[in-house]
C-alpha cells in the first residue's frame, strides 16, 4: 500500500463518486416531492447519453433504424452535453406527463406509478435499441479538442494520472449541486418547492403551482440524469441500450445507503461509494459491481434509515 | 353584492356524500360561521369553496365571476385565503418562512416585510419563534400561525377552519378577539366552528349544517334565540 495509490484511488473515487451523486439526486428530488421512486430515471441516464453522442459525432451509429442518418452539423463537447442534458431533462417532463400524472389525476395509489415508470424506462430502452442498435459506442478521444487526456504528476517516485474527463466529471457535478443546493436552499421557488414536497395541499393553498413544480422537479430530474449519463459514457463509454440499468441499481443503492430522500444523504452516499470502489484492491477489481451492494447492506444493518435519513418512524 | 357565492353544492367522497345541495353567501365585510356537530360536512363546504377537493356539482362566484372550474392556486391569487382545519403548517419550515410563504402570490417585497411585523405584532409569541421551525411549536403558536400565514396573502376572503380547535380557553378567547379584530378592519370571514356561542358572537351571520345540507340560516342574534339552535349548540 503505497501513498501514490492512496491519493489516485482517492482522486478516482471523488471523481466518479461526484457523478454518482448527481445522478441519485435525480431520484432524490423526484422521490422528496412524490413519496416514490422513479423507475424511468435510469433510462433518461442512457438516453442522455445517446443523445449527447449524436450530437457531439454527428451520426448514430453503425446499427438500427437511423444509422444512415447523420446529423447536419455538430456540437462542440460543451454545447453537446448542454444540449443533451436539457434534452433528457425534456424527456423528464415526459416521464412526469406518461406515467405519473394520469395516474395522480385518478388518485391512484402512488405504487401504481412505480409500475408505469418501470414500464417508460423499457419502452424508451427498446426504443434505442431498435433505433440505434445494441453496440457500445465509445466518444472519440478529441472531444476535449486541444486539452492533454490526463495530467500526471509524481508522488514518492510513483505516477498519479488525473484525466480530463475526470476533472470534468468532478467540475460539472459541483457545479450542479451547488447550483441545486442554492436554489432549494436560498430562493423563494426553492422554499415552494420545499412546501410542495412537504404537502401538497396546503402548497396550493397558497397559491404554489403544485403540478408545475412536479414538473420543474421533474425536469431538474432530467438533467441531472442525461449529464451524469454523458459523463459516464465519456468515461467508460456507453455500454449498449442497457447501460442505465445497472447504474439506475447503483443510483437506488446510493440514495437508500444515504438516507431517502434526503439530499445530502445523496451526495454523501454518491461519494462513499465511489471512494468504496476506488479503493477495491486491484487483484479484487471484478468485484467492482457489487461494492454498492455490500457497503449498503453493512450500512443498513448499522442504520436501518440510511447515513443522514430521518428516524424510520418519522417516515412512516 | 355578495363577495362569496355558492349555489347547489355537492361533494362525495368516493360514494359518500357528504355535502348536498349547499348555497350560501357572504357579503364582502361580513363574518359569517358555519356551525354544526361533528361529521356535519363544515369542512367539506370549505374544501370545495377553496377547490381542495374538487365538487360534484354546484356553482361557486367569488366577487360575481364564476371561479366553479379554477384550481386551489388561482383562487388564492383572485384573493381566497383558506386556513386549514388541523393547523396545516409548514413543519419543517421556519415560521418566517411559513409566513414569507403565505404571501407567495404577492410580489410587493415592501409590503409583504410590513405585513410580516404585522403579523409579528398580532401574534407576540410568533414574532420570538420566528427563526424556529413550524413542527416545533405549540399547538396553539401552530394555529396562530396558520392563521398569520393565511392573512398574509392580504386576502379578501378568509376561510377559518376550527381556529380554536384543541386551544386552553385563554387562546381560545384571544383567538376570537384577533378574528373580530380583522372583522372590525373589514376582513370578510367564513368560520367554521365548534364553538358555536363564541362564533355566533362574532358573526353577523349563522349558518346551521346537519348531516351535509344547511338546516338553519339568519342573523346570528336571531338564531342564538332559536330554540333549536341553544338546545343543539348553545347547550
Ligand atoms: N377524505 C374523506 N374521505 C371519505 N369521507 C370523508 C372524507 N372527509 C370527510 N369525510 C366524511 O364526510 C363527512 C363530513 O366531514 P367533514 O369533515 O366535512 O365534517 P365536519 O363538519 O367538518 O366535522 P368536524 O366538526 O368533526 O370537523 C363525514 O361523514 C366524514 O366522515
Ligand atoms: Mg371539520
Amino acid at each position: 500500500m503505497d501513498f501514490a495509490w492512496l491519493l489516485q484511488s482517492l482522486l478516482n473515487g471523488l471523481s466518479i463518486g461526484s457523478v454518482y451523486a448527481v445522478f441519485a439526486l435525480g431520484y432524490t428530488l423526484v422521490f422528496s416531492i412524490l413519496g416514490i421512486i422513479n423507475f424511468a430515471h435510469g433510462a433518461v441516464f442512457t438516453l442522455g447519453a445517446y443523445l449527447t453522442y449524436a450530437l457531439a459525432v454527428g451520426r448514430f451509429g453503425i446499427n438500427g433504424l437511423l444509422s444512415d442518418l447523420s446529423l447536419p452539423l455538430t456540437l462542440p463537447f460543451p454545447a453537446a452535453l448542454l444540449v443533451g442534458a436539457l434534452l433528457s431533462g425534456l424527456a423528464g417532463m415526459a416521464v412526469e406527463r406518461l406515467a405519473f400524472k394520469p395516474l395522480r389525476r385518478r388518485g391512484a395509489d402512488p405504487l401504481l406509478a412505480l409500475v408505469s415508470s418501470l414500464g417508460v424506462a423499457l419502452i424508451v430502452v427498446n426504443l434505442i435499441q431498435y433505433l440505434v442498435g445494441a453496440e457500445i459506442y465509445s466518444f472519440p478521444s478529441d472531444i476535449f479538442g486541444d486539452l492533454p487526456m490526463a495530467v500526471i504528476f509524481s508522488v514518492g517516485g510513483k505516477p498519479v494520472a488525473v484525466r480530463t474527463i475526470q476533472i470534468i466529471l468532478f467540475a460539472a457535478s459541483m457545479v450542479m449541486l451547488a447550483g441545486l443546493g442554492w436554489f432549494i436552499g436560498r430562493t423563494r421557488g426553492g422554499k415552494a418547492l420545499r412546501a410542495t414536497a412537504e404537502n401538497a395541499d396546503t402548497a396550493s393553498l397558497l397559491g404554489i403551482s403544485v403540478n408545475r413544480f412536479i414538473l420543474g422537479t421533474f425536469f431538474i430530474s432530467g438533467l441531472l440524469g442525461g449529464l451524469s449519463g454523458t459523463l459516464i459514457g465519456v468515461s467508460f463509454g456507453i455500454a449498449g441500450p442497457y447501460f442505465g440499468v445497472s447504474y439506475g441499481l447503483k443510483g437506488l443503492a446510493v440514495i437508500v445507503l444515504g438516507g431517502l430522500g434526503s439530499i445530502p444523504g445523496a451526495v454523501l452516499g454518491g461519494l462513499v461509494i465511489g471512494l468504496g470502489e476506488a479503493f477495491l484492491p486491484p487483484d479484487m477489481s471484478s468485484y467492482k459491481e457489487a461494492v454498492a451492494f455490500v457497503l449498503l447492506f453493512a450500512i443498513l444493518l448499522v442504520r436501518p434509515q440510511g447515513l443522514l435519513g430521518g428516524r424510520l418512524e418519522q417516515k412512516v | 353584492m355578495a363577495l362569496l357565492e355558492v349555489e347547489g353544492l355537492c361533494v362525495n367522497y368516493g360514494a359518500v356524500s357528504a355535502v348536498r345541495d349547499v348555497s350560501l353567501s357572504v357579503a364582502a365585510g361580513e363574518i359569517v360561521t358555519l356551525i354544526g356537530a361533528n361529521g356535519a360536512g363544515k369542512t367539506s363546504i370549505l374544501r370545495a369553496v377553496s377547490k381542495l377537493v374538487t365538487p360534484r356539482a354546484g356553482v361557486l362566484r367569488f366577487d360575481g365571476r364564476d371561479v366553479t372550474g379554477l384550481p386551489p392556486e388561482v383562487l388564492v391569487r383572485l384573493g381566497m385565503a383558506h386556513s386549514p382545519e388541523g393547523r396545516q403548517v409548514l413543519a419543517r419550515q421556519s415560521v418566517g418562512d411559513n409566513l414569507e410563504l403565505g404571501a407567495y402570490v404577492r410580489n410587493d417585497r415592501a409590503a409583504i416585510a410590513k405585513d410580516m411585523e404585522r403579523m409579528f405584532e398580532l401574534f407576540p409569541r410568533l414574532s420570538e419563534r420566528r427563526k424556529q421551525s413550524a413542527g416545533t411549536l405549540s399547538g396553539g403558536e401552530q394555529q396562530m400561525l396558520a392563521i398569520a400565514r393565511a392573512l398574509m396573502s392580504r386576502p379578501r376572503l378568509l376561510l377559518l377552519d376550527e381556529p380554536s380547535l384543541g386551544l386552553a380557553p385563554i387562546l381560545v378567547s384571544e383567538i376570537f378577539e384577533i378574528i373580530a379584530g380583522l372583522g372590525a378592519m373589514g376582513t370578510t370571514i367564513l368560520l367554521v366552528e365548534q364553538n358555536a356561542r363564541l362564533a355566533m358572537r362574532v358573526a353577523a351571520r349563522t349558518y346551521v349544517v346537519e348531516s351535509g345540507g344547511i338546516v338553519l340560516e339568519g342573523p346570528s342574534a336571531e338564531l342564538a334565540a332559536d330554540e333549536r339552535v341553544t338546545k343543539a349548540y348553545l347547550g
